[in-house]
């Protein structure tokens, strides 16, 4: 019996080993370092098979280059992964005062915004929304169904009437959405 | 009913050995039986009062009787009384002379006075059968008084029918539930052995049951009629039974028979009962705010067990059979199809162990403590053994999906503790199934050995998985027959209703579990299903489901009531007692131990007032009830005292925990249900970031939640949506799914609330701030132009709308009636979309005047004046091709404009070997160069400009062209 509830355990929630997880990650670091020189390039990014077919993979991979560079270390690679860690419980009632966690909700809802927004201005503007639409419902829809649905979300979500959305609005649109959860991975406890 | 000749049916009767060959020779006896299947009866009644009519016997023993097959046999039995077909006459009023044509027939107009028009039938006399008020003494002392009740008293049918004729009326049912009951009326009534008075009766199986026979009517016919009789039976010796009964020809004008409608009529009376109660407590909402309708419905039960009980009736039971077969399946049904999917599956690891563990725990924590309780706990107690305690453990260990549901959907709690409890109580199911089960079988054996044991684990997965899989297969074929539905919309529900009841009634034939199955079918259908069926389909299946689901319920709750009343209790104090004490304390050690555990795997902690929350809304229900009631009373003579602790354990969670959880959670400030439509943004932003999710898991290199979630997405995209799915939605992506069902709905909001004006202007302001929002000379100008735009969109839609509903449709039985409503939906849809663009063009005729003559106002003059300022330009390729027919009377100039272009976009949308047919003209509309390419009309072939140029193709009638030829058409 114990045996089997520790099997059901294992399959539905795998174990937190923080020390271990990091191992891990390491290893999987240098596994996709291709190089072998301590760092990970667009390119090894684009050798994994399952980012390759993800709508959104050229996006997630330069979100873990910071600006002007196409190298990243594994601090680099684990600052940006740091950022689906789920909330510890602990973690919310220290550090009230001190630099805010990157895996706090608004950390991780502007790591998601940020996606969105390319041309960094703060806002995603109608023509980045089609972008993202675009890629993720592929091609067989018309751009007119597209823009419709463009220009309906930016209607709901827009408040200061300039027809884009902007962070605080991003994050309002949201608050009702579970994003601690949505945006964590249990893995990276 | 109308029937035929008299001679004709009196021939039938005379000579029952002679048999009708066909119905249509003896009207008569279709006449009397009502059906044409039973005819058969002119020959051999007794098969009839076996089979045919076998509401008349009890339901236990309908068909059970073996058909007498004697050819000779008198026709009438039980079975012939007729049905009720006139207003009950009044007995006291006097038989009608007899008419020299026939025999003994009379109509009924003379039988009652008020009748002022006699019936357009004519009712044949039957020489057996009798009239109503020559039949019994009583009816002739207390008229008033009996009148009222024999519409209530099945004894009575039997008042109606021939003296001495083999009359079988069957007490009955014991388990049926009987509103009323005369006892007063009993003693005319003699109850005797069928077969002591009907010699000629050859029915061996009869004299068990009882059989009331009205002895020797009294004779009030004149003796006229009896003599016109004797000539015309050919063979009066062939009445065997008859007897003195032979001058009492006279044909019950009117009878009742009560048995022949009961049971339905009954069951009718408690759905009745039901939905009146329901109805009850919400008119009075002071009551519904402090308890829960649940509660409520017990106590009616109760009341009426008891009354029923005071009347000296025995009040039904809540039978196992009806509850796991008819009243269970819709409530799962809809929980299953209405599942929040998302939540479940992001839940499902401490929905199971909550499920699997907390079950197992709590039946063998409170199966072993009361077992120990047993052992100590003196006289009465002592016989029950280990299995039987485990056994009883098993049993009320399950928290109960209906009570949960009646509770948890009145406290509006928050999503996650929903799901949480109420998975629990779904997925219990199986553990429960199981459990039962095995100590039900382990309680027969001498020994348990481990290999039982094993094989009893092994059940659990056999039985858990196995019901899913008979979910999922029927659930597939479910979608897949959905898939071609298109023609035969009116049968579409009823394909998600029967494969989902298959579902569960394959997973029951194995004794797998039946609620895992319907869950699995509804899961697995609905989104295939829901693509292909209609929006009226859907709309009908959700209002059933939840009629159904919710009439279950209350019936339930009612019935749990009356078996409480009915039942045979035993009451023990000690063992009722620490029955309610360890489910209590097994519940609380159970959730905390579990949270504990869960608590560090989850991401989103529960935390202690969650905890509360869950053992608290730990209700048991009618599921712990009947599983009792099924127990074998010869190998569980302990059953009555199961029963009354279960009953117990259920009224004490139903009503103690039920009534005080709503002022827990308000005053332990739980987080309740906001109640939000999804808007659009969450929509896109939730799949951003389940791609992002997933993208970071692959990085990762963990195969976690997200990544096998993406893999099944892509695998139901790839493969089982084409499969699945018809035409052209199964492409569709999800994100265009919710949008379109989005704008549905408000467009039905719209047509609904009657706003129509509102659209053109709410576009238009959004339209004008996506597209020109720098240009402010602009926007000063558009409000005064727009407002024109939109009281000239606004008449044309009201006509156009109006036209709609002024349109008449054939009615046809085996198709719906379109409703004028849901073609004003999808108009208003398209018509969106169209004030949206035309919107666009004029805030570009505004800002670009590129082209001068092009302008909304110079064209439209143009148009009015000479058709003909169309230029053809050939350049054009997405542009209305107007087509002319040479063949037709009209001269091409006289073609009324507005029409021509109609027929043009018609023709855009259709083959382009038509063009050919006619002669073609290509019309250069006034675009200007600087409009924005997302708003510019698609290719013609993307599917919703098809569907829009259909729609404005088909205007209805001719459109004044003062106001249908600017903005309609246009040639989009």
């Amino acid at each position: 019996m114990d045996m089997l509830i520790c099997v059901f355990c294992f399959v539905f929630f795998p174990p937190p080993v923080s020390h271990s997880q990091i191992t891990r990650l390491y290893s999987r670091f240098t596994s996709l370092d291709k190089g072998e020189n301590g760092t990970l390039s667009r390119e090894d990014f684009q050798r994994i098979p399952e980012l390759a077919i993800n709508p959104l993979g050229d996006r997630i991979i330069n979100a873990f280059f910071p600006e002007g560079e196409d190298q990243v270390n594994f601090r680099g690679f684990m600052r940006t992964l740091a950022h689906f860690r789920p909330i510890e419980d602990n973690e919310k009632s220290k550090d009230q005062n001190g630099p805010e966690p990157l895996n706090s909700r608004s950390n991780k809802l502007h790591f998601a915004f940020r996606l969105y927004d390319l041309d960094k201005d703060d806002k995603i503007s109608r023509d980045e929304l089609l972008q993202v639409l675009r890629m993720m419902v592929g091609v067989n829809i018309s751009d007119e169904q597209l823009g419709s649905i463009a220009d309906r979300t930016i209607q709901e979500a827009d408040q200061d009437g300039d027809s884009a959305i902007s962070f605080a609005e991003f994050v309002k649109v949201l608050e009702k959405v579970d994003v601690e959860q949505k945006m964590s991975i249990r893995f990276l406890h | 009913m109308p029937t035929g000749p008299v001679s004709a049916g009196s021939r039938c009767f005379a000579n029952p050995t002679a048999p009708c060959v066909s119905p249509e020779l003896c009207p008569h006896a279709k006449a009397v039986h009502g059906r044409r299947g039973l005819h058969g009866g002119c020959r051999s009644p007794c098969s009839k009062r076996s089979g045919g009519r076998g509401l008349l016997c009890s339901p236990g023993r309908a068909g059970g009787l073996p058909p007498c097959r004697e050819p000779g046999h008198t026709p009438t039995c039980a079975g012939h009384s007729p049905p009720l077909r006139h207003p009950l006459p009044h007995p006291l009023l006097r038989r009608a002379p007899t008419r020299p044509a026939h025999r003994s027939g009379f109509s009924p107009s003379l039988l009652h006075p008020r009748c002022a028009a006699p019936p357009p039938f004519s009712i044949a006399p039957s020489a057996s059968l009798h009239s109503l008020t020559s039949l019994h003494p009583a009816l002739h002392c207390a008229p008033s008084l009996l009148v009222p009740c024999l519409a209530l008293h099945p004894h009575l049918c039997a008042l109606f029918l021939p003296p001495s004729t083999p009359l079988c009326m069957y007490s009955p049912h014991p388990c049926t539930p009987l509103l009323l009951y005369f006892p007063f009326l009993a003693p005319p009534c003699t109850a005797l052995p069928l077969t002591s008075l009907h010699p000629a009766s050859h029915c061996p199986s009869l004299p068990p049951l009882a059989a009331l026979v009205i002895p020797g009517g009294i004779t009030t016919a004149p003796p006229a009629s009896a003599q016109e009789i004797e000539p015309l039976h050919k063979q009066p010796g062939n009445h065997s039974g008859e007897g003195a009964a032979k001058p009492r020809k006279a044909f019950p004008v009117l009878g009742i028979d009560y048995g022949h409608v009961r049971i339905p009529f009954e069951i009718s009376l408690w759905i009745l009962l039901a939905c009146l109660m329901k109805l009850g407590f919400h008119v009075i909402p002071s009551v519904s705010n402090i308890v829960p309708e649940s509660c409520l419905l017990i106590v009616v039960g109760l009341l009426v067990g008891g009354l029923i009980k005071g009347v000296g009736e025995k009040p039904p039971i809540l039978r196992s059979e009806i509850f796991f077969l008819f009243l269970l399946p819709p409530i799962i049904l809809d929980a299953g199809y209405f599942l929040p999917l998302r939540q479940f599956t992001e839940n499902l690891g401490t929905i199971l162990i909550f499920a699997v563990v907390g079950t197992l725990w709590n039946a063998f924590f409170l199966g072993g403590l009361m077992y120990a309780v047993c052992q100590v706990g003196g006289t009465g107690l002592n016989h029950i053994g280990l299995l039987a305690n485990l056994l009883f453990g098993s049993i009320i260990s399950a928290v109960d999906p209906v009570a949960v549901l009646a509770v948890f959907e009145e406290i509006h709690i928050n999503e996650l503790l929903h799901i949480l409890v109420f998975g629990e109580s779904l997925l219990n199911d199986a553990v429960t199934v199981v459990l039962y089960h095995l100590f039900e079988e382990f309680a027969n054996f001498e020994q348990v050995t481990i290999i039982d044991i094993i094989l009893g684990f092994l059940s659990f997965f056999v039985v858990s998985l196995g019901g899913v899989f008979v979910g999922v297969i029927y659930g597939v074929i479910a979608a897949f027959t959905s898939r071609f539905t298109s023609h035969i919309r009116v049968i579409e529900p009823l394909f998600v209703f029967l494969y989902s009841y298959m579902a569960y009634l394959s997973a029951e034939l194995f004794h797998l579990s039946g609620i895992m199955a319907l869950i699995a079918s509804g899961v697995v259908m609905r989104p295939y299903v829901e693509a292909n069926i209609s929006h009226k389909s859907h709309t009908t299946i959700k209002y059933f489901l939840k009629m159904w689901s919710s009439v279950s319920e209350t019936l339930i709750f009612i019935f749990l009531g009356v078996s409480t009343v009915a039942g045979h209790h035993y009451w023990n104090w000690t063992f009722v007692i620490s029955t309610l004490l360890f489910c209590l304390i097994a519940r609380v050690l159970g959730v905390l131990g579990l949270t504990w555990f869960i608590n560090k795997f989850r991401i989103v902690k529960l935390t202690p007032k969650d905890q509360f929350i869950i053992a608290y809304g730990g209700l048991r229900g009618a599921i712990a009830f009947s599983l009792c009631y099924l127990l074998d009373y010869e190998h569980f003579n302990m059953r009555d005292m199961f029963l009354t602790a279960i009953i117990t354990v259920i009224f004490f969670t139903v009503f103690v925990q039920g009534m005080t959880i709503r002022p827990l959670v308000d005053l332990l400030a739980v987080k309740k249900k906001q109640e939000t439509k999804r808007s659009i943004n969450e929509e896109i932003h939730t799949q951003f970031l389940d791609h992002l999710l997933t993208g970071i898991e692959d990085i990762c290199g963990h195969y976690g939640h997200h990544h096998w979630k993406d893999k099944l997405n892509r695998f139901n995209k790839k493969y089982v949506k084409k499969c699945l799915i018809a035409g052209e939605r199964s492409k569709e992506p999800q994100l265009i799914a919710f949008y379109h069902k989005m704008e549905m709905k408000q467009a039905i909001e719209l047509v609904e609330s009657g706003g129509l004006g509102k659209i053109p202007s709410a576009v238009s302001t959004v339209s004008m701030q996506n597209i020109q929002p720098k240009t402010l000379p602009v926007e000063r100008a558009l409000p005064a132009l727009s407002k024109d735009k939109e009281e000239e969109i606004r008449k044309i839609l009201r006509n156009n709308l109006q036209k709609t509903r002024q349109r008449l449709r054939s009615y046809n039985r085996h198709t719906l009636v379109a409703d004028p409503y849901e073609e004003a939906w999808n108009q208003m849809l398209l018509r969106r979309q169209k004030a949206r663009q035309l919107e666009q063009k004029i805030n570009n005729y505004l800002t670009v005047p590129a082209h001068k003559l092009d302008s909304p106002t110079m064209s439209r003059a143009r148009i009015g004046s000479d058709p003909l300022a169309y230029e053809p330009k050939p350049d054009s390729e997405n542009l209305p091709i107007i087509t002319i027919d040479p063949a037709s009377p009209q001269s091409p100039e006289s073609v009324d404009l507005a029409n021509e272009e109609l027929k043009g976009s018609s023709h855009l949308s259709s083959s382009p070997e038509e063009d050919e047919e006619g002669l073609v003209m290509r019309v250069k509309e006034p675009s200007s160069p600087g409009t924005d390419d997302v708003f510019t009309p698609g290719t013609s072939d993307s599917p919703s400009n098809q569907r829009m140029l259909r729609c404005l193709s088909d205007p209805g009638p001719r459109p004044e062209p003062e106001e249908g030829e600017p903005f309609i058409p246009k040639g989009q």
